[in-house]
């Protein structure tokens, strides 16, 4: 395919997948009380900011703001040491732990979490974890997703082998030739798994759903939730809401993008 | 490296906690009465009998199944498709790559909010731009099969990390077999019909398996915020279903023997996929 193709090609692929969100952010800025479009609009009525204001007043959404910060901020940095140590195991080992290692690793991404709700619930409630945000970290204990395990895996095997075995004739021990060679090479996959597991956490609506009931605990997404059944109808206030759950996830995202893209998914140095 | 599968044990752990010890509880709560007050009874397979039984499991059962066929392929699709066209460094690809993550970066709970914005049939645009076209006002999700396409649709917008592997399959090809093609003068999309697909058919099987197993999971927050399992209950998906069984109804033991048919039926869409895959040597 020529050049010119794959730029238009690029284009069109950018508008349909970011085009719809920027729907959200138009229809939020319509002036709260006004009655509803008569018919499509794109950009309401001398637009404002004001809805953002009213969504404090039917939420408390700096407290579920805190909420799902506090939640981020411990389950992040557990997830990307557990992740970092499995995908330095699966990169360093022998052949033979590693296939296993990985077989472990795949079949785990395969397992339906669907049917895990009920019986982690369970397990939580006989641990005293329900109604606690401990609970809403606990998966970052299992590295959040095996998806990130492979990210690791695939940055730690691109480390060229040589340093590696330099550092074991210095008589290093697996630990700190993760900490001290390994960690310091694999930045970008590093940056990179830390800001989709903070994404992941900040966005996760199922696990408070089912584990919370205090609304003290709510985190952001099940601050919508209750906003939704409060205002149904009430588009620029729950867009408003919409928009102000999405900003740190998407300041987030575009900060990584680079690291992601262009240095984790590289395959060959 | 000697020992340093050892750093793999925390992993492992958090492995066994969270999935290995709750998928052993649901299989042993399922032959249990629990409404999670008091100690589980057992019932022997009173749960499995009821479930044969139940017109809404099997409503549900069907409703999944659809979503899978109707969503499965769709995303598969768009995630190499995007894949095959973004690979590249070209001018603009950076942007477009970023733009096909956005949609699964952004909550899925502000994400349903704003389809259901699009989709109002009201003032929403996508009924604006239906009108403006001339067309009918789609009432979507007042149809039964208008709600089903609508939130197989919003899933294909949120292909992230399929399309991650995807990217990251297709650079890995050698750029070697590439060179050779194009001095045979082979067309572009020979290439990717005889070359490039071949050669990413493991990758793509296995984005399907684990699609099949996420469409049980992505379609529970549209069906919650969209459609409240309806019209008609035919967005009530397995999913949803259980939920309710679980924490509407209380119905712990239920709930736990809906879950081990979810493996089951995850085990058995792996294994036909597998089957499928082997009969026409896609697996290499």
């Amino acid at each position: 395919m020529s050049t010119r193709w794959r730029t238009i090609a690029s284009a069109a692929i950018a508008l349909v997948f970011a085009g719809p969100l920027l729907f959200m952010v138009l229809a939020s800025l319509r002036r709260p009380g006004m009655a509803p479009p008569d018919g499509f609009e794109l950009l309401p009525p001398d637009p404002t900011l004001d809805t953002y204001d009213f969504v404090f007043l039917f939420i408390p959404l700096w407290r579920q703001l805190a909420n799902s910060t506090i939640v981020s901020l411990v389950a992040v940095p557990v997830t990307v040491v557990v992740a970092s140590w499995a995908g330095f195991a699966i990169a360093t080992s022998d052949q033979a732990r590693r296939t296993k290692l990985v077989a472990v690793t795949v079949v785990a991404m395969m397992v339906p979490l669907t049917a895990l709700w009920v019986p982690r619930f369970v397990i939580f409630r006989w641990l005293g974890l329900t109604d606690t945000l401990v609970a809403l970290m606990m998966p970052a204990l299992m590295a959040t997703t095996p998806f990130y395990v492979l990210i690791f895996a695939l940055a730690h095997y691109r480390v060229p082998k040589h340093l590696y075995e330099a550092a074991q004739l210095d008589g290093w021990s697996p630990f700190q030739i993760w900490h001290r060679v390994a960690s310091p090479l694999v930045k970008p996959a590093t940056f990179a798994v830390a800001v989709l597991a903070f994404v992941s956490y900040w966005s996760n609506l199922v696990d408070p759903l089912l584990y919370l009931n205090d609304t003290d605990l709510y985190t952001v997404p099940l601050g919508l939730r209750a906003l939704q059944t409060l205002e149904p109808q009430n588009f620029p206030l729950l867009l408003a809401a919409a928009v102000m759950a999405t900003l740190p996830a998407v300041a987030a995202f575009l900060a990584a993008q680079r690291a992601f893209f262009d240095k984790t998914l590289e395959v060959s140095p | 490296m000697k020992g340093s599968d050892r750093l793999a044990f925390p992993f492992l752990g958090g492995l066994g906690l969270l999935i290995a010890l709750p998928a052993l509880a649901a299989a042993a709560l399922a032959f249990t009465e629990y409404s999670g007050l008091g100690a589980p009874r057992f019932v022997g397979i009173d749960n499995f009998e009821r479930l044969i039984g139940d017109s809404g499991f099997r409503e549900a059962l069907g409703n999944s199944g659809l979503y899978v066929l109707m969503s499965v392929p769709l995303r598969v699709a768009a995630m190499v498709g995007c894949a095959l066209l973004l690979h590249r460094r070209a001018r603009g690809s950076g942007a477009a790559r970023a733009a096909v993550y956005m949609p699964t970066v952004v909550p899925d709970a502000a994400y349903a909010l704003l389809w259901l914005w699009l989709l109002n049939p009201l003032y929403g645009p996508v009924a604006g731009i239906a009108a403006a076209l001339g067309a009918d006002t789609p009432s979507l999700l007042t149809d039964p099969w208008g709600a089903r396409l609508a939130i197989v649709m919003m899933g294909v917008f949120q292909i992230g990390e399929g399309f991650v592997i995807a990217l990251a399959a297709r650079r890995s090809l050698p750029g070697a077999l590439y060179d050779s093609a194009s001095v045979d003068g082979a067309s572009g999309w020979f290439v990717t019909r005889k070359v490039t697909l071949p050669m990413m058919a493991p990758v793509i099987l296995l984005l399907a398996a684990r699609d099949v197993v996420l469409a049980l999971q992505t379609s529970f927050v549209p069906a919650l915020f969209l459609t409240d399992g309806g019209p008609r209950r035919a967005t009530t998906y397995l999913s949803l279903f259980a939920y309710r069984q679980a924490f509407r109804y209380f119905k712990l033991g239920y709930a736990s023997a809906i879950a081990v048919s979810m493996f089951v039926i995850t085990a058995l869409a792996i294994y036909a996929q597998y089957r499928v895959a082997k009969r026409y040597r896609l697996l290499g």
